[in-house]
């Protein structure tokens, strides 16, 4: 019952009237992002990390993962009112929340989604909250060949799931994992791939790289496409009717669960889920011909499971220091930036900062539930901003972030050379997801890799003879020859295309 | 050659090949252990290989064509635009400072989008509520000019 008392004193320190204010602020952005089409959340979470920089640490915190989780909340309104997701998540609820609103019925698409997120949010934080811990205390037994497995394996995941082919999946991480070697190499501190430059000789900054991979590529993607402001239609009467309380509760449930379980998955991105609740959800229902004409289990079902994919998917990050997502690898970069360290001793060496943290979502979703509710007509007025007016302003907030981490243009041409590369890179469908979550993981899995190899006098074969980091390697072995060979790749084309949550 | 995939695995097998070659200055293995060399000779030789294969599959079945992926005409234009602009940034504004330079970039996006008095406004008022909060809400330095704007 630790973490119920932890859990109060978390509270103590999200209700300061600054942390509040941030949260407020955190979840603001993070509805404007996910109505917003064009600037996804981790393209968000980056363009504002440098403005965290003069923050505490959990200020920046609560701040971004703010940002990150209230971008679930807000692509679910463009998706019903006008029939474009906001951000990729919310593709699903179009399918039944769109025509929901052409029967009149946008208001109960809209207020079924934000009860539903709310619930999924809050049950996968209480999940945190229960499985974090203990979690975290078993991870601390890990040694080095533990921790390079489990890396391995996530980064296997990552290129199994995201992206159209294992070749180009692959590519992308292994570019990740090159990029970050440049700089002082972890054991010997010598400078590698730096070619007496003095701004290569500290390596490249993950902001910059998230900046340009993310940030600026997607500015140029969204601006090559004719984006059309659509008038979005009234909405009114935000609860459901008396008979669709129960079928809606329980596609809640059920999303919640699912969503929470993917969540735990490493590799994962928050698009399976509503895509999974979706077709669940057609499978239990007594009338599946209903979906697709604005059944409200469609609605439910899905939007719940990628709120607590959310919160699922901070597990990873918090007890064993593995981002799961893209977003979740911007928020890792954050956390580094703020002189913390992600993982296992997390828990033990910053209680205030995790408790706080995890206290401050709970109000994020609570903030977020009152903002969806009464005024969602609201936040629907801003899809009407042109994007025209919108990008060039993102690009200058871009610039100037960048230019602020290391006070050096150096970095504004890098951030310029990544986004170009990331552009490029989405031409030819190389997935940029992975590059960045490799390119965090890089020298932690150097490192890893290292003290094994010290460890076991350089005999790599005996990482497979630990239960724990052999199992591991052998399951990655197995993702991989799977996903190369086996039928795999049609039914991926579910999940397909870079998405970059 | 009109495909694009097969440059982009040209760019990779020559990065790939670069790193390679400077990855065996570095001790692969030393008297205490594994060297500075080991992690990058594995991953360059690693994404030799998958440049190859990269290449070999963008002749046999992934061939992009760079006429289909890329935009033409006035949407290629905003993306040269939007380059330009920050490269512009870059030269400029350790001479020119944030607010001038940044109301420059801004102006090149925007001219053309609306009346000409609009973009300059609009220009000028999103620079300076950006140099603003970041210096002096936020207090982080940005690139200033000699009367230190």
């Amino acid at each position: 019952m630790d973490s119920i008392s932890f859990l109060l004193s978390g509270f103590e320190t999200a209700l300061t009237l600054h942390n509040l204010l941030y949260c407020l602020i955190g979840v603001t952005i993070g509805m404007l992002v996910g109505v917003l089409p064009g600037l996804g959340p981790s393209a968000g979470t980056a363009v504002l990390i440098p403005l965290t920089y003069a923050m505490e640490p959990i200020s920046a915190i609560v701040m971004l993962s703010g940002i990150y989780y209230g971008a679930m909340y807000g692509g679910t309104i463009t998706s019903v009112l006008i029939n474009t997701p906001g951000e990729a998540s919310s593709v699903i609820t179009c399918l039944d929340g769109h025509p929901m609103a052409k029967q009149g019925r946008a208001g109960t698409a809209l207020g079924i989604s934000a009860i539903g997120s709310f619930i999924g949010g809050t049950f996968a934080i209480v999940g945190l909250v229960l499985v974090g811990p203990p979690l975290a205390n078993m991870a601390l037994k890990f040694g080095p060949p533990e921790f390079f497995a489990l890396m391995l394996l996530g980064m296997t995941m990552v290129i199994g799931l995201i992206g159209k082919s294992v070749l180009k999946g692959s590519i992308a991480a292994v570019i990740g994992l090159i990029l970050a070697l440049v700089g002082q190499e972890p054991v010997t501190g010598i400078p590698r791939f730096s070619f007496g430059q003095p701004y290569l000789m500290e390596g490249f900054d993950f902001v910059v790289i998230a900046m340009g991979l993310f940030g600026l590529s997607e500015i140029l993607s969204s601006a090559e496409q004719t984006l059309k402001a659509e008038k979005p239609p009234k909405v009114k009467g935000l609860l459901p009717s008396r008979g669709e309380w129960n079928p809606s509760l329980k596609s809640i449930g059920r999303g919640t669960v699912l969503g929470f379980l993917i969540g735990l998955i490493p590799g994962t991105n928050s698009v399976i889920p509503p895509i999974l609740s979706y077709s669940m959800e057609k499978r239990v229902a007594k009338d599946p011909s209903r979906f697709g004409k604005g059944a409200i289990e469609g609605v439910a079902g899905p939007e719940t499971a990628n709120n607590s994919f959310c919160g699922g998917a901070l597990i990873p990050l918090f007890t064993l220091g593995i981002p799961s997502s893209p977003t979740i690898a911007i928020l890792l970069g954050a956390f580094i930036m703020h002189g913390l360290t992600p993982g296992p001793t997390l828990f033990k060496d910053n209680p205030d900062f995790v408790w706080g943290v995890i206290a401050s979502m709970f109000i994020g979703n609570l903030l977020l539930l009152i903002m969806n509710l009464p005024l969602a007509g609201v936040w629907a007025k801003i899809t009407l901003v042109p994007f025209k007016l919108l990008f060039p302003i993102i690009l200058m907030v871009l610039i100037a972030g960048t230019y602020t981490i290391n006070n050096s243009l150096w970095d504004v041409g890098t951030m310029l050379v990544f986004g170009l590369i990331g552009y490029v890179f989405k031409k030819v469908d190389i997935p940029i997801a992975p590059i960045v979550l490799t390119f965090v993981l890089g020298s932690m899995m150097e490192n890893a890799l290292m003290q094994s190899l010290t460890i076991f006098q350089g005999d790599f074969m005996a990482l497979f003879t630990r239960p724990l980091s052999g199992t591991l390697l052998v399951i990655s072995i197995v993702i991989i020859f799977v996903s190369v060979f086996a039928g795999f790749r049609n039914k991926k084309e579910l999940f397909a295309g870079d998405i970059d949550m | 050659m009109k495909n694009l995939n097969v440059w982009v695995g040209i760019f990779l097998l020559l990065f790939a090949g670069l790193i390679f070659y400077f990855a065996l200055s570095y001790d692969y293995y030393s008297n205490i252990g594994p060297g500075p060399g080991l992690f990058p000779i594995w991953l360059s030789g690693l994404l030799l290989i998958l440049s190859i294969m990269y290449i070999v599959s963008a002749f046999k079945k992934d061939e992009i064509r760079f006429s289909e992926v890329f935009p033409k005409g006035a949407q290629r234009n905003k993306i040269l635009r939007i380059l330009g602009s920050i490269l512009l940034f870059i030269l400029i504004s350790p001479y020119a400072g944030f607010t001038l330079s940044g109301t420059v970039v801004l102006c090149i996006l925007f001219i053309g989008e609306m009346k000409w008095y609009t973009a300059v406004g609009t220009s000028v008022v999103t620079t300076v509520v950006v140099f603003l909060i970041f210096n002096t809400f936020l207090g982080v330095p940005l690139p200033m000019n000699a009367f230190g704007w």
